[in-house]
């Protein structure tokens, strides 16, 4: 009976949920609309589209939105990144002490041997990834998780290794400091924060987009060192 | 000038350094967070001045505003940034001694990351950009809810942090549905857009970020959470949030609600759900034994009163609910902090532990009942004067829509004045037991009695003088009421 009763509520309440989304302006009609509505016809999205590549000489639009208009939003985001690994790490603080490592069986010499062959040219895209951000589809997000991939990769394959947490940790205050100070050297030079101070060069070079590219090298960094803290924290290891 | 992006981006940079500082020297990284605090404190209250005559826009990345993330600093933003750097600069120094155990380097990041978060959702004038930093506030409170890593503490944060991303996942389907009718992020330029678009196609983006920022506000039905949070953690982390974070919350569904819809015909609803909260979270606080999580029932209970008087949608109404903001988030700091150290002494959470604590630790017990005394609203603190405030407003409306609800709430404050006198009455009028257990260590330190001794000192002094915060009231109640000046001072000319 309470079964019946509460899929009955949950029937309704997805009843109600659908008539009210159902019309809600998204996809092309939503697009339309909102050019008709939004004052003087700008359409944000758009305008950003048409004009970033000027603006910024950042060739890939997706980063000039991510990491100059929206930028502020960027380091709230690697922030919260930043708080899900630390808060992680003082949950597991307590735990970590009494649990014992299982008894690992030694990995095979193809496995290690492998994956020290990989762990390189995992490291070489990574980084490849964010220091391109600014040109190709990717960045310090994208190149961060391949990074601690590789990381992963090492715990997995090469049980007996262990990961540097002082290395790891000193890797993510400075990124992080990195972030803040360049977004603060802007307020210094031009009264703005994150204001792009650098030249920003010619469109498609690997040096354009003024300080873009190097926000997105911090980033790179901080989001793999993050992650790979991650990993270490959950792999159970007794420090 | 300074610029208010200084207000996060300092403490913020303070934070990622705050692990380095610690390599150097453990004992310098527990400064960090008072540090943090102290620089936020002292450059909020020297921009307030000016913020009273005109909020003061700050771009970001050289874009004029609805092209690009703003801050809004204006008076109300800039009252209560100052508000939570006060009270985060108090338990910082607080802290320092009081947290023991756990992995302590990170206990020191994330409060203060706990504090960015706050302060940003009051500056913030972009709508994603609130939910940006309302996340970072989230975020850090579920963990230093689970920080003792405790089960009863995991399991708080656990229930908090299902409840709580429940909640952010709507505000950020409510933000999504408002960016796909209007096009826009800049809370201004949406407020000068959305009187063209159809009521109906508005109310469920309205509805999502209530019940999503109701979550964190702790508005009945949503707040089952609270109770298990606020007691689980340690003391200065249950005085963080709920003398800062909670309020962040009920800022924000404000803000939307004034200033983002225009939305006052759904006021009288709030009003009442602000009743009904004021009703439940007192008459559950009654029936505790538990310190701890009667004062977490009590902070439910007083947010409701904020709510109802934020319902107002009077200048007088609003002034009362940012004066019982700040009252409360002192009084409740304070009572928060005060039985930390009753709590190490005794060992016990109960309430009957509390028997003789009027001899044994006579300055917290002072304090705590001064705090206690003002949660009530007995003059001459400042509860008075803000409940006072509020019941002016509600009177001078003269509808008996809002009398009614005011009379019912009054039952409330009456089960409040109970609980809270029963408290001090075992502090002490109860002979101490024969064999206390007596810990050595409960032994309150300075940095303890400075922060308490000196929120009851704020507590009496406004109370006696509230023309100190007075003069702020009024301009804050104007920037959520006057929509038009703000659209005007945001999007210029």
């Amino acid at each position: 009976m309470r079964k019946q009763i509460s899929l009955l509520l949950l029937l309704i309440v997805a009843a109600g949920f659908a008539l009210c989304l159902a019309g809600a302006p998204f996809g092309a009609e939503g697009a339309r609309e909102s050019r008709r509505l939004v004052k003087d016809n700008v359409n944000y999205g758009r305008r950003y589209v048409s004009k970033g590549l000027d603006e910024n000489r950042c060739a890939n639009i997706v980063t000039s939105v991510v990491l100059n208009y929206r930028g502020f939003d960027t380091l709230g985001e690697v922030t919260i990144l930043f708080i899900a690994a630390l808060g992680l790490g003082a949950v597991l603080y307590g735990r970590r002490a009494g649990a014992s490592p299982d008894e690992a069986q030694r990995p095979s010499l193809i496995l290690s041997t492998g994956c020290r062959l990989l762990f390189p040219l995992i490291m070489l895209v990574g980084i490849y990834i964010f220091i391109h951000g600014h040109l190709s589809p990717g960045g310090g997000f994208q190149g961060g998780a391949v990074i601690a991939s590789g990381f992963l990769l090492i715990c997995l394959g090469c049980r007996k290794k262990k990961l540097n947490s002082v290395a790891l940790g000193a890797a993510e205050s400075l990124s992080g400091l990195a972030f803040v100070l360049l977004a603060l050297i802007g307020l210094a030079v031009g009264g703005s924060f994150l204001l792009n101070f650098l030249p920003t060069g010619k469109v498609y070079a690997l040096f354009s987009g003024g300080i873009i590219p190097l926000i997105y090298i911090a980033i790179g960094v901080k989001v793999g060192s993050e992650l790979s803290g991650i990993i270490d924290n959950l792999s159970g290891e007794v420090r | 000038m300074v610029s208010p992006i200084l207000l996060i981006a300092v403490p913020l940079a303070l934070a990622f350094l705050t692990p380095m500082v610690g390599l150097a020297s453990k004992s310098a990284r527990r400064y960090m967070p008072a540090i943090a605090m102290l620089f936020n404190f002292i450059v909020a209250m020297s921009l307030l001045p000016k913020a009273l005559e005109a909020p003061i826009i700050v771009r970001t990345a050289g874009w004029a505003p609805p092209l690009s993330i703003h801050l809004v600093a204006g008076p109300l933003g800039l009252l209560l940034s100052s508000l939570v750097a006060l009270i985060g600069l108090l338990v910082a120094i607080y802290g320092i001694d009081y947290i023991r155990e756990g992995a302590r380097a990170r206990y020191d990041v994330l409060y203060t990351l706990l504090l960015v978060g706050a302060t940003g959702v009051v500056l913030t004038g972009d709508l994603f950009n609130l939910f940006v930093f309302f996340e970072v506030l989230c975020i850090s409170s579920y963990a230093l809810v689970a920080y003792r890593g405790d089960s009863a503490g995991v399991e708080a944060g656990m229930k908090y942090l299902i409840q709580g991303a429940i909640g952010s996942s709507l505000v950020l389907i409510g933000i999504g549905l408002l960016y796909g009718t209007v096009g826009t992020l800049s809370m201004a330029d949406i407020a000068s857009s959305v009187g063209s678009v159809a009521g109906s196609r508005l109310f469920i983006s309205l509805a999502f970020m209530i019940a999503g920022f109701g979550v964190e506000a702790a508005i009945f039905p949503l707040n089952a959470w609270l109770p298990d949070a606020h007691s689980s953690a340690p003391s200065s982390i249950s005085a963080v949030l709920s003398g800062v974070a909670i309020k962040a919350g009920l800022y924000a569904i404000a803000r939307v609600v004034y200033t983002v819809y225009g939305a006052s015909s759904i006021l009288p609803f709030l009003a009442v759900l602000g009743v009904v909260t004021l009703l439940v979270g007192e008459m559950c606080a009654f029936a505790q034994e538990d310190i701890k999580r009667l004062l977490a029932f009590s902070s439910i209970g007083q947010m409701g009163l904020i709510l109802f008087a934020l319902a107002l949608s009077s200048a007088t109404g609003i002034s009362g609910a940012v004066f019982l903001i700040i009252s409360h988030g002192l009084a409740k700091a304070l009572l928060f902090l005060a039985t930390g150290y009753m709590i190490y002494r005794t060992g016990s959470r109960d309430i009957s532990s509390l028997a003789g604590m009027g001899k044994r630790m006579p300055i917290m017990s002072l304090c705590f009942t001064v705090g206690a005394f003002s949660l009530m609203g007995l003059p001459p603190f400042v509860g008075f004067a803000s409940k006072f405030t509020i019941v002016r407003a509600v009177l001078g409306t003269g509808s008996t829509f809002f009398i009614t609800l005011l009379a019912i709430g009054l039952i409330g404050t009456v089960i409040e004045g109970a609980y809270f006198l029963r408290i001090v009455q075992w502090l002490y009028f109860k002979p101490a037991p024969e064999a206390m257990p007596e810990q050595t260590e409960g032994r309150a330190p300075l940095t303890a009695l400075v922060p308490v001794g000196l929120l009851a000192v704020l507590i009496v002094t406004i109370g006696l003088l509230p023309g100190i915060v007075g003069r702020a009231l009024g301009p804050a109640a104007d920037d959520l009421l006057d929509r038009a000046a703000y659209i005007q001072h945001v999007m210029g000319d």
